[in-house]
C-alpha cells in the first residue's frame, strides 16, 4: 500500500487553477522526484499535502487515512514534514531554536535532545554554529538547517521544495548525498527540483508536472533516457 | 521620604499602572499582532470592580468579606476580560496588521458606547464613590507594584518557554510556523487573552485608586497612548513597554513647570525617539550594551 496517495487533486488560487486532477503515489521507502517548469504547480502540490492550502477537489490519503480535511499541525503529527521553498528558516532565532521548533509537535524531551545530536552528526557545520542566529548562516547552511528542522518532527514522509536553489555545485552534491542517507535510514522522500537531472539520478521514480497536470511518470532511470523528457527538462 | 511619597505618590503609581497597560500590548506583539484593545478591557475591568464595590446586590458580600473583596474583584475582572477576549479574538485575529489594529479600535469604541448607555455602568455620568482599598494614593503601589513584579517574572518565563518560542516563530513567519505544526490561530488568541486579562485586572485595581469610573477610561486616545509607549519603549522585549510606559506617562508631569511649551517638547521627544531609536529605548539601551561590550570589553559574557 502506498504511503501517500493523491487522487484527482485540484487546487485553486481564486480563479487560477494551479493544480488540476493530479494523481500521484509514493511508496514507503521511496525517493520520488516531482519536476516541472516554473509555475507548473509543484510548490502548490506540496502546500496542499501539508494542508496549508484548501483542496478544491480530490483527496489526499496518507498512511491509509484521509487527511484532506485535517489542519497543518495534525498532518505534521501524523508524520509529514516539509522544508519549504526558499528555505524559510527563522532568521532571528538561533540554529538550536530552529531545531527545537521543528520538533514542536513532539513532547518527548529525551527523544528531541537525542535527535538534535543526531542532526548535528549529520550536519557538523550546524553544530559549530548552534548558538548563531539562523539568518547569519550561508545559503547552504540555511538549507541544511531547513532539512534538519523538518527531520526534527520524525517524519515518515519528508518533502523538500527545491533544496538546491541558489547553491554552488559542491554544496548541492553534499545536500543530495545527505538526502540519500536520510532515505537509506528509512525516510520516504518527495523531492521537488529544478535541477532535474541530479534529482532524477537520486530518486527511484519521477513525475513530470506541466501546467498543473502530470504529463509523464515512470522510473527515473527510464525517464532519464526518454527523448521528450530529455528535451524539455534535461537540456539534452 | 514620606513627604516625597505624599507629593509624588500619585505619579509614581500612575507610572507603574501605565507600564502595566503598555505590557498588555506586548503579549499580542510577541506573536506579531498589533492589538489596541487594551483600553476596552481596562475599562471593562474597572467597571467590574466599581460595580462590585458599589451596587446594593453585593453589599452583604462587602460587609462580610472586608478587604478580601478587592482581590475577588481583580479575579472577576480577569475572568470576564479573558472570556470576552476569546469571543472577540477568534474572529478579530483573522485580520492582520493595520486591519487588526482598526478592528480592535472599533471594539474599544463599541464597548465605550455600550457603557455610556447602560444603567448598570452609570451611563454618561459613570460610577462615583468606588470604595478605596487604602487611605492614601501612594499606598496603591502595594497593588500595582507586585502585579508588575509578577508580570515581569511571567514574561521572563514565557520568553523562554515552549509557548514563547511559538509566539516568536509566528511573529517571524506565520506560514513557516504553520508548516512546522504550530497552530497560529490558537497562539494568537492565547496572546490576545493574556493581554486582555492583564488590562482587565489593571482596570479593576484602578477603579478604587481613582475612586470613580466612567466611559472616558477606555477611549481611542488611550489606545494611541499605549501604542506610543510600545513604539517608544520598544517591543522586542518586556523592558520596552515597561520603560516606554513609565517614561511617557511621567513626561507631561516632569515638564509641567514649562507650562504651555511642554506639549511641544513632549511631541518633540516622541518624534526624536522614533527617528533615532527605531527599536525603542530598550533597543537603544541594548545597542549601547553591545557597543560597550565590543569596543570597551565591559560586561562581556563568557561563551
Ligand atoms: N499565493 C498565490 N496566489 C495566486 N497564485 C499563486 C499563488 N502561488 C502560486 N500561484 C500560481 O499558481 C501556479 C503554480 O505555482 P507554484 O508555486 O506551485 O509553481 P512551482 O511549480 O512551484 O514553480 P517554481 O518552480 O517557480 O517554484 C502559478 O501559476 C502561480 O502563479
Ligand atoms: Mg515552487
Amino acid at each position: 500500500m502506498a504511503l501517500l496517495e493523491l487522487k484527482n487533486l485540484s487546487v485553486n488560487y481564486g480563479a487560477i487553477q494551479a493544480v488540476q486532477g493530479l494523481n500521484l503515489e509514493i511508496n514507503s521507502g521511496e525517493v520520488v522526484t516531482l519536476i516541472g517548469a516554473n509555475g507548473a504547480g509543484k510548490s502548490t502540490t506540496l502546500r496542499a499535502i501539508s494542508r496549508l492550502l484548501k483542496v478544491r477537489e480530490g483527496s489526499i490519503i496518507f498512511d491509509g487515512r484521509e487527511i484532506t480535511g485535517l489542519a497543518p499541525d495534525a498532518v505534521v503529527r501524523m508524520g509529514i514534514a516539509q522544508s519549504p521553498e526558499g528555505r524559510q528558516v527563522l532568521a532571528r532565532q538561533s540554529v538550536l531554536d530552529n531545531l527545537e521548533l521543528g520538533a514542536y509537535v513532539r513532547k518527548d524531551r529525551a527523544g528531541i535532545t537525542n535527535d538534535i545530536s543526531r542532526m548535528f552528526q549529520l550536519f557538523p557545520r550546524l553544530e559549530e554554529r548552534k548558538q548563531q542566529s539562523a539568518g547569519t548562516l550561508s545559503g547552504g547552511e540555511q538549507q541544511m538547517l531547513a532539512i534538519a528542522r523538518a527531520m526534527m518532527s520524525r517524519p515518515k514522509l519528508l518533502m523538500l521544495d527545491e533544496p538546491s536553489l541558489g547553491l554552488a555545485p559542491l554544496i548541492i552534491r553534499e545536500i543530495f548525498s545527505i538526502i540519500r542517507n536520510l532515505n537509506a535510514e528509512g525516510t520516504t522522500i518527495l523531492l521537488v527540483e529544478q535541477n532535474a537531472k541530479l534529482a532524477m539520478q537520486h530518486s527511484h521514480r519521477t513525475y513530470v508536472l506541466e501546467a498543473g497536470q502530470i504529463t509523464f511518470t515512470g522510473s527515473s532511470q527510464e525517464l532519464l533516457s526518454d527523448d521528450r523528457v530529455l528535451h524539455a527538462y534535461l537540456g539534452g | 521620604m514620606t513627604d516625597f511619597l505624599q507629593n509624588n505618590g500619585f505619579l509614581l503609581v500612575t507610572m507603574v499602572q501605565q507600564a502595566l497597560l503598555a505590557m498588555s500590548l506586548y503579549y499580542p506583539l510577541m506573536c506579531g499582532q498589533l492589538s489596541l484593545a487594551s483600553p476596552g478591557f481596562y475599562a471593562l475591568g474597572g467597571y467590574v470592580a466599581a460595580i462590585i464595590g458599589t451596587i446594593e446586590y453585593f453589599a452583604p458580600w462587602r460587609d462580610s468579606l472586608g478587604w478580601v473583596i478587592f482581590p475577588l474583584e481583580w479575579l472577576a475582572a480577569g475572568i470576564i476580560s479573558g472570556f470576552l477576549a476569546v469571543l472577540v479574538g477568534i474572529p478579530a485575529l483573522r485580520l492582520r496588521g493595520i486591519y487588526l489594529a482598526l478592528a480592535t479600535i472599533a471594539f474599544v469604541e463599541i464597548l465605550r458606547v455600550v457603557c455610556l448607555n447602560l444603567e448598570i455602568t452609570g451611563g454618561a455620568i459613570g460610577i462615583f464613590g468606588v470604595p478605596q482599598l487604602f487611605e492614601s494614593r501612594w499606598s496603591y503601589i502595594w497593588t500595582f507594584g507586585p502585579l508588575l513584579m509578577l508580570m515581569l517574572f511571567f514574561s521572563y518565563r514565557l520568553d523562554r518557554s515552549r509557548v514563547g518560542r511559538a509566539f516568536k516563530a509566528i511573529r517571524e513567519d506565520e506560514l513557516a510556523a504553520d508548516a512546522m505544526g504550530i497552530n497560529p490561530t490558537r497562539y494568537k488568541v492565547l496572546a490576545f487573552v493574556i493581554g486582555a486579562v492583564l488590562a482587565g485586572v489593571v482596570g479593576a485595581m484602578s477603579a478604587p485608586f481613582l475612586n470613580t469610573w466612567n466611559a472616558r477610561q477606555g477611549t481611542f486616545d488611550a489606545s494611541i497612548a499605549y501604542l506610543a509607549y510600545v513604539l517608544i519603549g520598544g517591543s522586542r522585549s518586556m523592558w520596552g513597554p515597561l520603560l516606554g510606559g513609565m517614561m511617557l506617562s511621567a513626561l507631561p508631569e516632569i515638564l509641567r513647570p514649562l507650562k504651555d511649551s511642554r506639549l511641544i517638547i513632549n511631541g518633540f521627544v516622541l518624534v526624536f525617539a522614533s527617528i533615532y531609536m527605531p527599536k525603542g529605548i530598550a533597543g537603544a539601551v541594548g545597542n549601547l550594551k553591545n557597543f560597550t561590550t565590543r569596543i570597551l570589553g565591559i560586561g562581556r559574557s563568557e561563551k
